[in-house]
């Protein structure tokens, strides 16, 4: 027991965070009278544990602009994305979730990789449009529904998410050793014959769309090939499903 | 590379997925549903990118090219099956599907106890764990036990 108690002492401050972001979602999942005062205590228990995960579990960068963008593209996405799962209407849980789509795609950015950028806003503008219209024409005939109303299991679902954030926090914190010091380096280094594959040299060439073209059409091409496959079929496969009018008109 | 920013992003990669787990097990819209799973894709999606950028070579943004693909696929199916959904019950609502799931079974007491009986009678050790038949029984495909009541009647 004395370990494990010590161990709990030595990560308090990540399992606080860990625990306040559980009590914000709990508060902040849809429910029949969600007063004022629940909806400023889950936004403070929010942001408080951002705050906290921000200090404790994130490594400070040592390039300026970078870590402010970062900062900037992180806490968008993230806060938006917890506002689409805990928006109570599902145009504006759509709408947060497009712009935590931006928020990741600018992280895209930061991590050399702008081609992706790009075309995740591209999928996910027209993902996001054909939803917006779904939920227009389907959820919004009479106004708010009873069951964007009551989130089921609140309290169960906040407490698993707690854990398994937790798990996948503290085990980033084993990787990076005692001292806490910057130790990416425990990451596995890619294998030699790996490395010696590599199309690219720095980070210019990882950013370029050309060399990228050559990873997916050189090493992948076959499984691009299948992914278009399966697009067809799930292409005819949703014409299948969809009901028809008399007739046969969609 | 910058070993900072590899850990940072799996930081708010960890964040996002679990952010789209919660949605997708606590919305009951079937459209929320669905944009908590992209939700949880692009905490996957991130990831892998930083990896891509970590180890500097192209094996990661390749992967999450495929993955915006599949992402689509599911997206096409799910918008359709929603809207099929929807035109049988008038509503998002995914609770109405539950009577879709098997009806918890019942223990039978008297069924176990026969079975034991059947296997004791046979000689053979009793098999555990007894599992309990789920859902409702065939009525034209007798159990085992059944089966030597009807033959020792038949004698």
């Amino acid at each position: 027991m004395q370990p494990f108690a010590d161990w709990l002492l030595s990560h308090a401050a990540p399992l606080v965070g860990v625990t306040l972001g559980a009590v914000a979602l709990w508060l902040a999942l849809p429910r029949p009278r969600m007063g004022a005062a629940r909806i400023a205590l889950a936004a403070v228990a929010g942001l408080a544990s951002l705050g906290i995960l921000s200090v404790t579990s994130l490594v400070p960068m040592e390039d300026p602009s970078q870590a402010g963008l970062f900062y900037l593209f992180a806490g968008v996405a993230v806060v938006s994305g917890a506002l689409t799962v805990t928006n109570h209407d599902p145009v504006y849980a759509a709408l947060w979730f497009a712009i935590a789509t931006l928020g990741v795609c600018g992280l895209f950015l930061l991590n050399f990789a702008p081609f992706l950028a790009a075309a995740t806003v591209i999928v996910y503008a027209g993902a996001i449009i054909v939803t917006f219209l779904f939920i227009l024409m389907l959820a919004q005939q009479n106004g708010a529904a009873f069951y964007d109303r009551y989130a089921s299991r609140p309290l169960a679902t906040s407490i698993a998410a707690g854990l398994v954030l937790a798990t996948l926090l503290l085990s980033l914190h084993a990787w990076r050793g005692a001292d806490d010091s910057v130790a990416s380096v425990r990451f596995l280094p890619p294998p030699e014959a790996l490395a010696e594959q590599t199309l690219s040299g720095g980070e210019e060439q990882l950013s370029s769309m050309r060399s990228l073209g050559r990873s997916l059409f050189g090493d992948y091409l076959f499984a691009v090939e299948l992914a278009g496959t399966a697009l067809l079929i799930a292409a005819i496969g949703a014409i299948a499903i969809a009901p028809r009018r008399q007739g046969g008109a969609l | 590379m910058t070993t900072a920013l590899l850990d940072n992003c799996l930081v708010v990669g960890a964040i996002l997925f679990v952010l789209g787990a919660v949605g997708f097990l606590t919305r009951r819209n079937l459209i929320l549903v669905m944009l908590s799973s992209e939700l949880m894709l692009h905490g996957v999606s991130l990831n892998l990118v930083a990896f891509s950028g970590f180890h500097e070579n192209l094996r990661g943004q390749s992967f999450t090219v495929f993955i915006l693909a599949i992402a689509a696929c599911e997206a096409g199916i799910g918008l359709a099956l929603t809207l099929a959904l929807y035109r049988r019950r008038k509503t998002l609502d995914i609770d109405v599907w539950s009577d879709l799931a098997e009806v918890a079974p019942r223990r039978d007491e008297a069924a176990e106890a026969a079975a034991v009986a059947y296997e004791a009678d046979r000689g053979e050790e009793p098999a555990f764990p007894r599992l309990t038949p789920a859902g409702a029984v065939p009525k034209d495909v007798p159990r085992p036990y059944e089966v030597q009541a009807r033959e020792s009647a038949d004698v």
